[in-house]
C-alpha cells in the first residue's frame, strides 16, 4: 500500500510538472510550427531571478512570482531575437536560431553571474512532508500536484473558452485563414510565448525546488523531456504533449523503481528505446492534431 | 560533371593551401589550429551529406564523433597502458592492440554500426519530430560514453591514445571526406533524396523509399563522424566525454549553417571561416583575461558572439553563404553569361 | 470602392498574375471568370493581403492598402473567403462564427444579434451549432465560411469559387444565397469557374485568361459575347 500510495504520487507530480513544460513547448510549435530551442533557458531565468532576488526581504511568492515574470519575458525575447527575424524564411532557420539563442543565454549567465551552481532561496514549506494514506509525502510533490492541476485547468479554460484561447487554436491550424478574419497575428503569437514563458517558469520554480541550486545548463534536462513528451503525445496537440508527458513520467518513475543500481545510470537510454519503439509503432504520435493536411 | 570536378578542385586547392599556409608559419598553434580544423571539416561534411540532402537537421552527429573516437581508442592504446588507462574493460579486449590507422577506420565502421542499429525509426518522423529525436540520440549517446566506466573510463579523462594524426593526415581524410559528400551529392542516392527533401509526397508517389534513403544518408554521415572522431582522438591523445556534447554541436552546426547547409563549399567554406572566427575570438578573450581589463575571468564571450553571427547570418541570408550553388557551378555560370554578352 | 491598378503577382519564377486592373464600385456585383490556372484566386489572395503583390497597387476608397497585411484589410471592410474554404476543423460551428466576429468582439450584443441572423439565414447551421467544422458536408462548410466572414459585417465580400466541388442542387443554394445578400447591398467581388451561373448574379465582369484582362463588361454583355464553353476549357 505505502509503495502503490508512493509511486501514485510521483507520477503525478512528476507528470504534472512533465505535462507542463510539454505544454508551453507545443503551445509555440502548433501556431508557428517552428521548435523552440531556447525554451530550457526559461527555466534557467527563472532560476537566476530567485537567486538575484533571493537577498531581499519581499515574501517568497513575491520573488517566485518576480521569476515567472522574467521567465514570461525571456520567452517574449525569444520570439524577438531568435524567431521574428528568420521566421518567414525557413523551418531549418529557426531551429539554428533558437539553438543559438539558447546557447547565448547560457554563455551570458556564464559569463555575468557564474559558471558554478548558485543557490536559490526555497520556502520551508518545500522541504516539509505530510502524511497521505501512512505514507511521508514530501509537500512539493503535494504543491506540484495542486499547481499543475491549476495551471492546466486554466490553461484548458483559455483554449476552449476565451476568444484568444479559439483564436491560438485557429491559428495553430491555419495562421493565414485567421488572420483573414481579422486576427492579429503579433498577438497571437506573443500570446504563445507568453503563456510559454508563464508554464516554463512555474516548472522552473518547482523544478529547482527539487535541486535547490541553478547552474547555467539547468534547462537542458526539461527541454529534453517537453521534446520527447510533445513527440510522442504528437506534435500538433495539445492534449497530446499532456499525455506525453504525464506517459514519460510514468516510464521514468518506473525504471526509477524497477532498474538495478547499475543500471541507473543509463536510465535515460532506456527511456529514449522505450520512445524509439512507441515511434515505431506510431511515428506521429499517439494522439492525432488538428487536421490540415499540411505536412508537421 | 566538370562543374563538380571545378568544385573539388578549387576547395581541394583551399584546403591543401591551409594545410601549407599552417606548415610554413612554423607556429606549432597554427599546426594544431589547422589540424583541428581539418578534423571539424570531416564533421561538418559528414553533417553536410545528411543535412543537405534530406533537409533534416540532425542534432545527433558530434554523438557519434564520439563513439568513433572511444571505439578507436580502446583498439589501439597499448597493452602496457590499458590496465591504467581503462581498469574495467573486458578481457577480451584487453589483448587487442591494432594500429592506429585501422583503428580510426574502426572507430567510423562502428559509428556507422550504431547509427544503422538506432536510427532507422527516426527515419519515418516528420521535420520537427525527427529533429527532436536526433537530439535525444545525441543525449543518449553521451549518457552512455559517460557511464559506460568499462569502455570509456566514464565521465573521467581517458589518456594513453597513441598519437598518429599529423597535419597531413589530418589535410589527406579531409580531402577525402570532401570527395565522398561530392560524390554522395551528385550519386542516384543523393539525388532522389534531395527530390524527397524538396517534395516528399511527390517522391513518395514516384516510388522513392524515404525512409530508407535518409537511413543511408544518415549512416554514411555517422562513418565521416566515427573517422573524424577516432582522428581527433589520436591527435589529442586524451579526451573524456564532454567533448562530445551540446558546445561542439552548436559549433559544427554553425560552420554548416553559416557557410551553407545544401552546398559542399558551404561546408568547407563555413568551416574555414567560423574556425578563423573562433581561434581570433578566443584569443582576444585571453588578452582581455590577462591585460586583466574586466574584475572577473571572461569566458563565454566567444561562444556568444558567435551566437549573434549565426542569427545575423540566417536572417539575412537563411541559407548560408552558398544556399544553392556550389562553387564550381557559380564560377561556370559567370562565365557563360560574360560569354554571351 | 475598390480600386486595383496592374496588380501582378510573382511565385518565384512563375508570373501568375500579369497586370491586371479591376474596379468594383458600392453595392456591385463584379465576377471574375476564367479557366484554371487565369489568375483568379492569386489576385483575390493578393488583395486580400494574404499574399505580397510583387506590382502595381490596391486602393480601397482611395486608401492604399497594397501592402496592408490580412488584418488590416478585414479591420478595413474586406471580408474573403478563400478557395480552400478553410473551415476550423477542430473548432465548432459556433465557435467558427465567433471567430468571424474578432474585430467586433468587444460589441458582445451585436455580435450575438448578428449569430442569431446567421442561424436564421443558414438554418443547417443551427442544428449542428456544436459540431466540429471538419464534420460538415461541403455545401454546408460552404456556408459556414461565408456566415462566418460576414459576421465581421464587412462592407465587401470577396469570394473565391464558392460552388467548388459542390453538388449542382447545392449550388443553387449558395447562388440563391448570394443573390440575397446582393439584394441586401453587400458589395462582393466574385471569383467563378461556373460562368454561367456567376453571369446570372452579377452586374459585371472580368475575363482573365493566363493572368491577364481578356475582356470586360457588364454581364449581359460578357454572357452574349464570349463562348463560355471556351471560358472553362481554357480556348
Amino acid at each position: 500500500m505505502d509503495f502503490a500510495v508512493q509511486f501514485i504520487i510521483n507520477v503525478l507530480s512528476l507528470g504534472g510538472a512533465y505535462a507542463l513544460m510539454a505544454l508551453g513547448l507545443v503551445l509555440v510549435y502548433g501556431i508557428l510550427k517552428l521548435v523552440n530551442f531556447a525554451y530550457g533557458e526559461l527555466i534557467m531565468v527563472a532560476g537566476y531571478t530567485l537567486h538575484l532576488v533571493g537577498g531581499s526581504p519581499l515574501p517568497w511568492l513575491v520573488m517566485a512570482a518576480v521569476a515567472v515574470v522574467m521567465a514570461m519575458v525571456a520567452g517574449l525575447a525569444t520570439d524577438y531575437v531568435a524567431f521574428r527575424p528568420v521566421r518567414a524564411k525557413s523551418v531549418t532557420a529557426v531551429l539554428i536560431t533558437s539553438f543559438a539563442f539558447s546557447t547565448l543565454l547560457q554563455n551570458a549567465a556564464l559569463l555575468f553571474i557564474s559558471p558554478r551552481p548558485r543557490s536559490v532561496p526555497l520556502p520551508e514549506i518545500f522541504s516539509q512532508s505530510v502524511m497521505i494514506a501512512g505514507t511521508p509525502t514530501p509537500m512539493r510533490d503535494i504543491i506540484t500536484i495542486a499547481a499543475a492541476v491549476l495551471l492546466l485547468g486554466l490553461f484548458a479554460f483559455l483554449m476552449q473558452k476565451t476568444v484568444l484561447g479559439i483564436a491560438m487554436r485557429a491559428a495553430a491550424t491555419n495562421f493565414t485563414m485567421a488572420r483573414m478574419l481579422g486576427v492579429p497575428a503579433n498577438l497571437i503569437i506573443s500570446s504563445a510565448f507568453a503563456i510559454s514563458g508563464l508554464l516554463a517558469g512555474v516548472v522552473g520554480i518547482l523544478w529547482i525546488g527539487r535541486i535547490g541550486t541553478v547552474a547555467p545548463a539547468i534547462g537542458l534536462e526539461p527541454l529534453l523531456i517537453a521534446f520527447i513528451a510533445c513527440v510522442i503525445g504528437g506534435m500538433r496537440s495539445l492534449q497530446g504533449a499532456v499525455l506525453g508527458g504525464f506517459l514519460l513520467a510514468f516510464i521514468d518513475t518506473t525504471l526509477n523503481y524497477t532498474l538495478s543500481q547499475d543500471l541507473l545510470k543509463f536510465r535515460d537510454a532506456f527511456t529514449f528505446s522505450l520512445v524509439i519503439l512507441i515511434l515505431l509503432w506510431r511515428p506521429d504520435g499517439l494522439m492525432k492534431g488538428p487536421a490540415t493536411g499540411q505536412r508537421t | 560533371m566538370q562543374r563538380n570536378i571545378l568544385t573539388l578542385l578549387i576547395l581541394g586547392v583551399l584546403i591543401v593551401a591551409a594545410a601549407l599556409l599552417a606548415q610554413f608559419m612554423g607556429i606549432r598553434l597554427y599546426e594544431r589550429i589547422a589540424t583541428t580544423m581539418f578534423v571539424s571539416m570531416i564533421l561538418v561534411l559528414g553533417l553536410q551529406v545528411f543535412m543537405g540532402n534530406s533537409g533534416i537537421l540532425s542534432f545527433a552527429h558530434i554523438g557519434f564523433m564520439g563513439v568513433g573516437a572511444y571505439t578507436s581508442a580502446v583498439l589501439s592504446i597499448p597493452d602496457r597502458m590499458k590496465g591504467m588507462a581503462l581498469p574495467d574493460l573486458y578481457p577480451i579486449l584487453e589483448t587487442v592492440q591494432l594500429s592506429p590507422y585501422l583503428s580510426i577506420l574502426a572507430g567510423g565502421l562502428v559509428a556507422a554500426l550504431v547509427a544503422a542499429a538506432l536510427s532507422y525509426p527516426l527515419m519515418r518522423l516528420s521535420d520537427a519530430a525527427a529533429v527532436i529525436t536526433s537530439f535525444a540520440l545525441l543525449v543518449v549517446l553521451h549518457t552512455v560514453l559517460t557511464h559506460w566506466s568499462a569502455m570509456t573510463n566514464g565521465p573521467r579523462t581517458l589518456f594513453g591514445i597513441p598519437e598518429a594524426t599529423s597535419l597531413w593526415l589530418a589535410c589527406g581524410v579531409a580531402l577525402a571526406a570532401l570527395v565522398g559528400a561530392i560524390a554522395f551529392k551528385e550519386s542516384r542516392a543523393g539525388q532522389l533524396l534531395r527530390a524527397s527533401r524538396d517534395d516528399e509526397v511527390a517522391a513518395a508517389a514516384i516510388g522513392i523509399d524515404i525512409t530508407r534513403l535518409r537511413w543511408v544518408g544518415f549512416i554514411l554521415a555517422a562513418l565521416f563522424a566515427g573517422i573524424g572522431g577516432a582522428l581527433w582522438g589520436h591527435f589529442v591523445t586524451s579526451f573524456s566525454p564532454r567533448a562530445f556534447y551540446l558546445k561542439e554541436t552548436f559549433l559544427i552546426l554553425s560552420m554548416l549553417v553559416i557557410g551553407g547547409a545544401n552546398t559542399v563549399t558551404g561546408a568547407v567554406i563555413g568551416t574555414l571561416i567560423v574556425t578563423f572566427a573562433y581561434e581570433a575570438l578566443r584569443s582576444l578573450e585571453a588578452t582581455i583575461n590577462e591585460a586583466g581589463i574586466m574584475a572577473d575571468q571572461v569566458i563565454g564571450l566567444t561562444e556568444i558572439v558567435l551566437a549573434l553571427a549565426m542569427i545575423a547570418v540566417l536572417s539575412l541570408r537563411p541559407g548560408g553563404l552558398f544556399p544553392a550553388r556550389e562553387i564550381g557551378t557559380l564560377l561556370t555560370l559567370k562565365r557563360r553569361k560574360g560569354g554571351r554578352s | 470602392m475598390i480600386d486595383v491598378k496592374d496588380l501582378h503577382v510573382r511565385y518565384g519564377a512563375v508570373h501568375a498574375v500579369r497586370g491586371v486592373s479591376l474596379s468594383v464600385a458600392d453595392g456591385e456585383l463584379v465576377t471574375l471568370l476564367g479557366a484554371n490556372g487565369a489568375g483568379k484566386s492569386s489576385s483575390i489572395l493578393a488583395i486580400a493581403g494574404a499574399i505580397k503583390a510583387s506590382g502595381g497597387s490596391v486602393m480601397l476608397d482611395g486608401r492604399d492598402m497594397t501592402s496592408a497585411n490580412p488584418e488590416a484589410m478585414l479591420r478595413a471592410g474586406v471580408a474573403t473567403v478563400p478557395e480552400t474554404r478553410d473551415v476550423f476543423p477542430d473548432l465548432t460551428v459556433d465557435q467558427n462564427l465567433t471567430l468571424g466576429a474578432y474585430a467586433r468582439r468587444r460589441d458582445r450584443k451585436s455580435v450575438a444579434e448578428d449569430r442569431a441572423r446567421m442561424f436564421d439565414m443558414f438554418p443547417r447551421l443551427a442544428e449542428r451549432r456544436e459540431q466540429a467544422g471538419g464534420t460538415l458536408s461541403g455545401g454546408e462548410q460552404q456556408m459556414l465560411v461565408i456566415a462566418r466572414a460576414l459576421m465581421s459585417r464587412p462592407r465587401i465580400l470577396l469570394l473565391d469559387e464558392p460552388s467548388l466541388g459542390l453538388a449542382p442542387a447545392i449550388v443553387d443554394q449558395i447562388f440563391q444565397m448570394i443573390a440575397d445578400l446582393k439584394a441586401q447591398k453587400l458589395t462582393i467581388l466574385l471569383v467563378e469557374q461556373n460562368a454561367r451561373k456567376a453571369l446570372q448574379v452579377a452586374d459585371r465582369a472580368y475575363v482573365l485568361r493566363l493572368g491577364e484582362v481578356a475582356g470586360s463588361g457588364t454581364a449581359r454583355e460578357i454572357a452574349a459575347s464570349t463562348d463560355l464553353d471556351a471560358l472553362y476549357l481554357g480556348g
